[in-house]
């Protein structure tokens, strides 16, 4: 048989050179642009005074730490209950097990921008949520004008949208687990909480793993919902790192900035990634 | 199978890339040209009647606009200029308040009007409209519609409180006046995006001759004027006469639902007002804004646009050709208001009919003189390129303030906070 090696790379070629084209490229033009400012239209070199900027640029370190703020809150409650959800629909009692994971999971097949706006419609002075409340006697809520409920809608809307896609993983991982660990368990007496913190939580470590990593990837590049919902606002107290990256390149114009933005967003998932594996401690 | 689908895919890929790359035309052998626009919402509709009538004379020369929103214009062209001119159209509609920034951040990406021929017709527009349309005393740009500010008002609900409209002179006046519409009917003063969005504001500047920035680019958010215009709002907010809405949509539904007295905007409002609100027919008029003292200034000026012309385009001298028309041309321009609402800026049709008569869905009342009348009053506001950096802080003040932040101080936070992002400096006062 006549060996051709260049056959494989024939194939490839197509996924590579798309990947080049839209991926590898701008990856590394906005890698040397965060090296550069425009001076007249024109952009040149400046060294590192774009990442010298950012540490001294209040407006990015205050979408730093709402984004950290959202990403330590809105993540651990939304994996808590996608666990939660995930364990109640595999439980062999429950009935309309299809219909509540269908039911669960639709959100997340949702547009963001769709959703947003539903959620800010219903979120307004005198939207639904805060009528519902009224008429229970509560007082109206500034969901979307006080900082800090603006920023708990946030992350009432983006667990609402995600709870259910995180939750159809854990059910498939929960799925896998072998039901002698449980039977064993219950023959030493072992409670349904106790099985759940002992068995399924540790057997699901290395899923939860990879939800959190995909999560906190998807929190540092958040964008839609504060765009939608708040705009950033009120006064940048929902403002992310990834919406001051689009007003840096596109209301601004300021694209070797924004390039120097989404370099430091890049680190940061990095970064995060590196201690969620050291934290989890797999070796693998 | 997966395999097969994969193949599939690569394919339908690469005929997406080839579509992609396929060049656009020069114009064609028979002498036909094809000019592209970017623009949105009314302005669409006013191109494509103007290109019509100017076919009559021109058949070669056809027109293709695109309709795209008004926000997706600005990144689609901010990412072609970054590119360096690349996908771009022949012409592109921009609003005033964005020009500067554009010409400072793209300099050689704006085909030269001055150059062009286009000087020659600096008298037929207000002042306030030549200089935001230039840069160093050269015209980059064709003037379009302007913003002179009104309020409209519902007749009914005034009618209902008891109120004079023309006894409203002043902003105390109208505080007055909407505190007694809210204790009688239940209507808000006005709408406000409270904590997104600043046109009241930015309104009550262009009013009081200030704005942002100075005439020679310094920061001036902490001009007593500014401030002034930041507490007069503040007292609105305290009195409940603002209606905290959820950006444009939420301020037109407002206008149908009856639920604001009155709404303080650029006449082009008139058209949304009139296409929206159909049933309300003749319960509408308009006053001027209220002056900040007696017999002060009621003249201001919100949003307006203008043309500008790719440097780039290969049918420049056509596109410049066409839009000369479509910006000079008394016709053109009638048809624009009557039937999109676009007020012009040409002062050659100020005295036609159509502008002269009485408008039955306002009430009989001469909406058109009153504009045309106020539009000479009009102060330049200096937008500058970092007008987007400012419209930033200044929101953020309005919103700092509306959460009970001292109007003085949140405007001190937003000007120092300003001065940091552009290195410009701020007036002291």
């Amino acid at each position: 048989m006549k060996n051709k090696a260049y056959v494989p790379y024939f194939f490839i070629a197509p996924a590579v050179i798309l990947f080049s084209v839209f991926m590898l490229y701008p990856i590394l033009y906005s890698f040397v642009m965060s090296f550069q400012t425009s001076v007249g239209g024109i952009m040149e070199f400046n060294g590192i005074e774009n990442y010298k900027r950012l540490f001294s640029d209040e407006i990015f370190l205050k979408a730093l730490k709402n984004t950290f703020i959202l990403l330590i809150i809105q993540v651990p409650i939304m994996i808590f209950l996608a666990l939660v959800l995930a364990n109640l629909l595999n439980s062999s009692i429950l009935k309309f097990k299809g219909l509540f994971r269908v039911t669960f999971f639709l959100p997340a097949v949702t547009s963001l921008v769709a959703y947003s706006i539903i959620f800010s419609i219903m979120l307004m002075n005198d939207g639904v949520i805060n009528q519902v409340l009224m008429s229970l006697g509560f007082g109206a809520i500034p969901w979307l004008s006080d900082p800090f409920w603006a920023k708990a809608s946030l992350v009432l809307a983006i667990t609402w949208r995600w709870c259910g896609y995180n939750m159809i993983i854990f059910l498939a991982a929960l799925q896998n687990i072998p039901d002698q660990l449980y039977e064993a368990a219950d023959i030493d007496g072992a409670s349904r909480f106790r099985q759940f913190f002992s068995i399924t939580i540790p057997q699901l470590k290395p899923v939860i793993l990879f939800s959190a990593v995909l999560s906190t990837i998807g929190t540092l590049q958040l964008f839609d919902e504060p765009y939608t919902l708040t705009e950033g606002g009120p006064s940048d107290e929902t403002l992310t790192i990834g919406m001051y990256l689009y007003q840096t390149g596109f209301r601004y114009f300021d694209f070797g900035y924004a390039s120097t933005i989404a370099y430091v967003i890049v680190i940061l998932v990095a970064i995060m990634t590196y201690f969620q594996f050291k934290i989890a401690g797999d070796s693998e | 199978m997966k395999k097969w689908n994969k193949i599939g895919f690569m394919f339908i890929a690469l005929a997406l890339l080839a579509a992609g790359c396929s060049g656009e035309e020069e114009s064609s052998a028979d002498g036909k040209v094809e000019l592209v626009a970017w623009a949105w919402n009314v302005n669409v509709g006013a191109l494509e009647d103007a290109i019509a009538i100017y076919q009559e004379e021109h058949p070669d020369v056809a027109l293709k606009v695109e309709d795209i929103g008004r926000l997706d214009v600005y990144d689609k062209l901010a990412t072609g200029l970054a590119a360096g001119g690349v996908g771009l159209p022949d012409i592109v509609l921009v609003e005033d308040d964005r020009i500067a920034g554009y010409l400072e951040a793209f300099p050689n990406e704006f085909a030269n009007l001055s150059e062009l021929g286009f000087d020659k017709h600096k008298e037929v527009f207000p002042d306030f409209k030549n200089e935001l349309t230039s840069h160093n005393e050269t015209s980059y740009a064709m003037p379009f519609d302007a913003g002179p500010v009104g309020m409209f008002y519902r007749r009914s609900v005034f009618n209902a409180a008891g109120v004079d409209v023309n006894a409203i002179q002043t902003w105390d006046d109208f505080l007055e006046a909407g505190t007694i519409i809210k204790e009688k009917t239940g209507v808000y003063a006005m709408p406000l995006d409270m904590y997104k969005d600043d046109p009241i504001f930015r309104m009550m500047l262009s009013q009081l001759g200030v704005f942002y920035y100075d005439e020679a680019g310094n920061i001036d958010l902490t001009n007593p004027k500014v401030v002034q215009a930041m507490e007069m709002l503040k007292q609105f907010g305290e009195a409940e006469l603002l209606k905290d809405v959820d950006g444009w949509n939420g301020i037109v539904s407002a206008t149908i639902n009856g639920t604001v007295a009155t709404i303080p905007f650029g006449v082009a409002y008139s058209g949304t007002i009139m296409d929206q609100a159909k049933d309300s027919a003749g319960d509408w008029g308009v006053f001027l804004m209220p002056a900040f003292e007696e017999g002060g200034n009621r003249a201001a000026n919100i949003g307006g646009s203008s043309f500008m012309l790719v440097e780039s385009s290969k049918k420049k001298q056509a596109a410049y050709d066409f839009m000369e028309f479509f910006t000079t041309d008394p016709e053109v321009q009638i048809i624009a208001l009557e039937d999109y609402g676009l007020f012009p800026s040409l002062s050659t049709v100020y005295d036609t009919e159509a502008f002269t008569s009485d408008v039955q869905f306002f009430g009989e009342q001469k909406i058109w003189t009153l504009f045309a009348e106020e539009i000479k009053d009009v102060k330049m506001p200096y937008y500058t390129k970092d007008y987007s950096l400012g419209l930033n802080e200044a929101m953020k003040a309005q919103a700092s303030m509306f959460n009970g932040e001292d109007p003085a101080t949140a405007l001190q936070n937003a000007a120092e906070s300003l001065a940091d992002r552009t290195a410009r400096d701020i007036n002291q006062y």
